[in-house]
């Protein structure tokens, strides 16, 4: 008889074992906040963008006109963003501090001056 | 009235002469390049960037925005049809007359251009970061030819 419950008890936990896991691990590794950066000739919108330390990040570039980039070789950010389209790149800050990015396709006469900061607090 | 006119008539000649477009050669190269040396500042400017394989390959990118126009893809004017028929011609930035000046000078030279020749200043259409990738770039041309000619000259 106290074989069987005992049988019984470790059954249901294995049976819940799998979903608290999930959750527990869900908890600890949060989904990435999306950041949604527009860009167009000649800046970034908007041009300084917020992030802490160890907090996974989804950057989505969206160009309003021609092709667009950006590319932080310290956060290991590189996105270019096709004429009048969007892309995405995940990536997680491990240093904190400012990082200055600039455009990273020739766009024209202003490409030198667009930039787009990452201000990386913690 | 004679006067006026032959006065007018030496004027054109002199203006017909002077915007003849002709290579600088002998004295005249040696006058200008010197003065190129000593005139062009921001000799002891560092490059900030270390010259390592991603440098150099971030300004060959850079360089192929829009130096390669007049540089070619090589940096030495190959495919560039007009290349010799400025005045002054085009140099091939591999030349000693261009490999003489510092890292500081050829980063000035492309901030600001050199006046009176066709070199115009890049400051502010692309990053410092850019720029100084273009002088590591320079520092390590390719060889003469290797990378074909600028797609704009071939299609």
């Amino acid at each position: 008889m106290m074989l069987k419950s005992f049988s019984t008890v470790a059954l249901i936990f294995a049976a819940l074992a799998p979903s608290v896991l999930l959750r527990l691990s869900a908890a600890a590794n949060p989904a990435p906040r999306r950041v949604e950066v527009v860009a167009k000739r000649y800046c970034f919108n908007p041009s300084t963008v917020n992030l802490k330390k160890g907090e996974p990040v989804i950057l989505v570039l969206k160009s309003t006109d021609v092709s667009h980039g950006v590319r932080i070789r310290e956060l290991n950010v590189d996105v270019k963003a096709p004429k009048g389209g969007q892309a995405e790149v995940e990536f997680t800050p491990q240093v904190s501090g400012d990082f200055v990015g600039h455009c990273s396709v020739f766009c024209g006469a202003g490409h030198g001056s667009m930039t787009l900061t990452f201000h990386v607090s913690g | 009235m004679r006067g006026l006119t032959l006065v007018m008539l030496s004027l054109s000649l002199f203006l017909a002469t002077a915007c003849k477009a002709t290579h600088p050669k002998g004295l005249e190269a040696r006058v200008m390049q010197t003065a190129k040396r000593r005139l062009i500042g921001n000799k002891g400017q560092k490059n900030p960037l270390p010259a390592t394989p991603q440098t150099i390959a971030d300004g060959k990118e850079a360089f192929s925005h829009f130096c390669i126009a007049c540089h070619g893809l090589d940096g030495q004017n190959t495919g560039v049809p007009f290349a010799d028929r400025m005045s002054p011609a085009v140099p091939s930035l591999a030349s000693p007359e261009v490999q003489e000046f510092t890292d500081g000078q050829l980063k000035q030279i492309i901030d600001y251009g050199i006046w009176p020749s066709g070199m115009p200043g890049s400051k502010g259409m692309l990053s410092e970061e850019e720029i100084w990738s273009i002088v590591s770039f320079m520092r390590h041309l390719p060889p003469a030819g290797s990378l074909g000619e600028p797609e704009m000259y071939s299609h």
